[in-house]
């Protein structure tokens, strides 16, 4: 704890006191009669306006990993990093398409989490099962990048202590995360929702006023720009090629345009297909709320440009590129910057949004995870008869041993281990968007084809990765792999490869007569906008009925 | 729920009450489906493009185009999906009047 700034840490600790009092008071919020319910401690009531859902899910999406990497990858290797602009554009015209029918159709079957559905609508317990093995197995990582955030932060503080043992060194991290993990198993999804308001207005402050503030320090937009433009297009002594792109190129190898959009789009298909999104969307009180969110949500993703920039500010700022370089370790771009850039009390201010920003994803995707390994796993094949009561204990539990084991992921394992690990989230979870966002258009492929098709896909995706090396590292270097000449998203290829097996087999299946599963869902349920969840609707439905799920719009 | 469909519908309508899709939004409503529709995709195509934007010149301000380009994306793209979310509620409450029918 030696260069420790009293102002910064003064001001962290104070921001850290009134969150973690928010996450317990959340669970007063909104209360219910019987709060041992899974729709409540899991989707806190399902209840949730176009105004929290905003915060709720722009929290969810934007987390402080994000806000540390996006730049750290802009600060290596330049325009590639802003697919992630691209990519937080795209996502809401595409989420628009399904988000509200998956919304409507799990209202009316009460499903809590994206495997619930598959469930229902394939008849298929083995695909639903893959489907929540790929979810954890995707989410674990992604929390303990959050994890990896906040090391980022403490790290430039200089808070930790010098032992070699990494529990010890790592004590506040741990500090940290053990409060997070009380009041989540206390508040459930209510606690980051409420925090959510915190963390955002935090860091809508600290990046308006850095974007402002900052590039007149620098000698404005112009003189960060033409360093960067320079630095990037010239040549690395060491690897004898540029350092990076400024401009995606059309050239067959390195950032391409082709990368660029095949990572934006693989990246943006994949977002809502991660349970954690789901979980937010779920929560909401109406499938306009889900509608509306979309067009407001992309105020966020001007923020993540903004953010993005800052990779460039670091370029263009000798002294934070140079303690970037001597550290080895880009993930403490953003940190450093805004250490150099600022006075001390706004420096805490900015470094408490971003350990904040960690806490409030990582909250939801142990949720996700937790409601994931109840429905999907237990209930489903140990305890089918479990109560609401249990349900929810066991989501609790299933929380806390979530989250101390993506502690010990980030504490454990190397950093860029971890990163490798989300990039192949990404890839794996994209592989269950067939039988997701399909799914929820058509029932035309068979469960079979789609199981095999995933399992194609997981397995190619796995195997690529591991396979990409670059001058440092011999495996796991990127997510990009050159296919037919062009350098393209893994996560891409391997969707293509999925699909293709899917469609072939489900040929061969049909033509073969091969069972198809029941379907517990309906089209019109697909639409529908009920006030409360109601008790699945049969076939055949009546005036009375068609107006009751229709008529409400919030 | 008031009155069953004993009123006909306009002339000119196409799917009467009885025929096979009553209240199909696309086929009754083909413009707003179709603005709808452009108004989605133009918005993921525009960024999934990349050509389109790639290039440093013309530069706004002291911004490359690319990055100009990215920023003011977000916005257009915010009024765009406001733009086709208005559309489909439209089509919606067309349909639930011929559901109640």
């Amino acid at each position: 704890m030696s260069n420790v700034n009293t102002v910064v840490f003064t001001i962290v600790v104070i921001l850290f006191v009134l969150v973690t009092f928010v996450g317990f008071a959340a669970s007063r919020w909104r209360r219910a009669d019987n709060m041992l319910h899974l729709d409540q401690w899991g989707l806190g009531g399902r209840g949730f306006g176009t105004f929290i859902g905003w915060f709720l899910l722009g929290g969810d999406i934007y987390t402080a990993y994000t806000f540390i990497a996006v730049p750290a990858l802009v600060f290596g290797s330049g325009s590639i990093g802003f697919y992630a602009v691209s990519y937080t554009v795209m996502v809401y015209p595409i989420a628009l398409f399904f988000l509200p029918r998956l919304w409507s159709v799990a209202r009316v079957h009460n499903y809590v989490t994206p495997a619930d559905f598959i469930r229902g609508r394939y008849g298929s317990r083995g695909l639903s099962l893959a489907a929540a093995f790929t979810g954890i197995l995707s989410l674990m990582p992604y929390i303990a990048l959050q994890l990896v955030g906040i090391q980022a932060v403490l790290t430039v503080m200089g808070v930790g202590t010098s032992s070699t043992n990494t529990y010890v060194k790592n004590l506040p991290l741990f500090v940290a995360f053990v409060v997070l993990a009380i009041y989540t198993y206390v508040s459930g999804l209510r606690a980051p929702a409420a925090i959510s308001f915190i963390k955002d207005t935090l860091i809508y402050v600290f990046v308006i006023v850095a974007v402002f503030y900052i590039p007149t320090r620098l000698g404005g937009w112009g003189h960060i720009f033409g360093v960067a433009q320079t630095h990037f297009t010239s040549i690395d002594p060491a690897t004898k090629k540029p350092y990076g792109t400024f401009i995606p190129t059309t050239k067959s190898t390195g950032s391409t345009e082709f990368d660029f959009a095949t990572l934006a789009l693989g990246s943006a298909v994949a977002l809502f297909v991660y349970p954690h999104t789901i979980t937010g969307a779920l929560a909401t009180k109406s499938r306009n709320v889900v509608k509306r969110n979309m067009s407001l949500l992309p105020a966020y993703s001007v923020l993540l440009g903004c953010i993005a920039l800052f990779g460039y500010m670091a370029v263009a700022d000798p002294i934070t590129a140079a303690k970037v370089k001597k550290s080895g370790d880009s993930e403490l771009t953003v940190p450093y910057l805004l250490q150099h850039m600022f006075p001390s009390w706004f420096t805490g201010i900015a470094f408490g949004a971003i350990i904040i920003g960690a806490l409030v994803p990582a909250a939801i995707m142990a949720i996700a995870a937790a409601n994931l390994f109840t429905r999907n796993i237990f209930k489903e094949f140990f305890k089918p008869d479990a109560s609401p009561k249990l349900e929810t204990r066991m989501s609790q539990w299933a929380s806390l041993v979530v989250k101390f084991g993506a502690l010990l992921f980030a504490v454990e394992l190397h950093t860029q281990f971890s990163i490798n690990l989300q990039l192949l989230g990404g890839v794996w979870i994209l592989q269950i968007a067939p039988m997701l966002i399909v799914g929820l258009y058509t029932r035309w492929f068979h469960r079979w084809a789609l199981l095999t098709g995933w399992f194609a896909g997981m397995i190619y995706g796995t195997i690529a990765a591991y396979n990409v090396k670059d001058a440092t590292l011999s495996h796991w270097a990127s997510s990009s792999d050159i296919v037919f000449g062009h350098s393209v998203y893994i996560g891409f290829t391997a969707i293509i490869i999925n699909i293709v097996v899917s469609v072939v087999l489900t040929l061969v299946f049909k033509a073969l007569r091969v069972p198809a599963g029941t379907d517990e869902t309906l089209p019109h349920q697909y639409t529908a906008d009920p006030e409360t969840a109601p008790a699945p609707i049969p076939a055949g439905v009546g005036l009375g009925t068609a107006t009751e799920l229709g008529t409400s719009s919030d | 729920m008031t009155q069953p469909a004993t009123t006909p519908s306009a002339p000119g309508d196409p799917p009467g009450p009885g025929s096979a899709r009553p209240g199909n939004p696309i086929t009754e409503h083909p413009i707003t489906s179709a603005a709808i529709f452009v108004l989605v995709f133009g918005a993921i195509c525009c960024t999934l493009i990349v050509p389109i934007y790639a290039s440093t010149t013309p530069k706004v301000g002291d911004f490359p185009f690319f990055y100009f380009y990215l920023l003011i994306y977000m916005p257009i793209v915010a009024v765009a999906l406001a733009l086709a979310m208005l559309l489909q509620r439209r089509l919606e409450r067309a349909r639930k009047t011929s559901e109640v029918r």
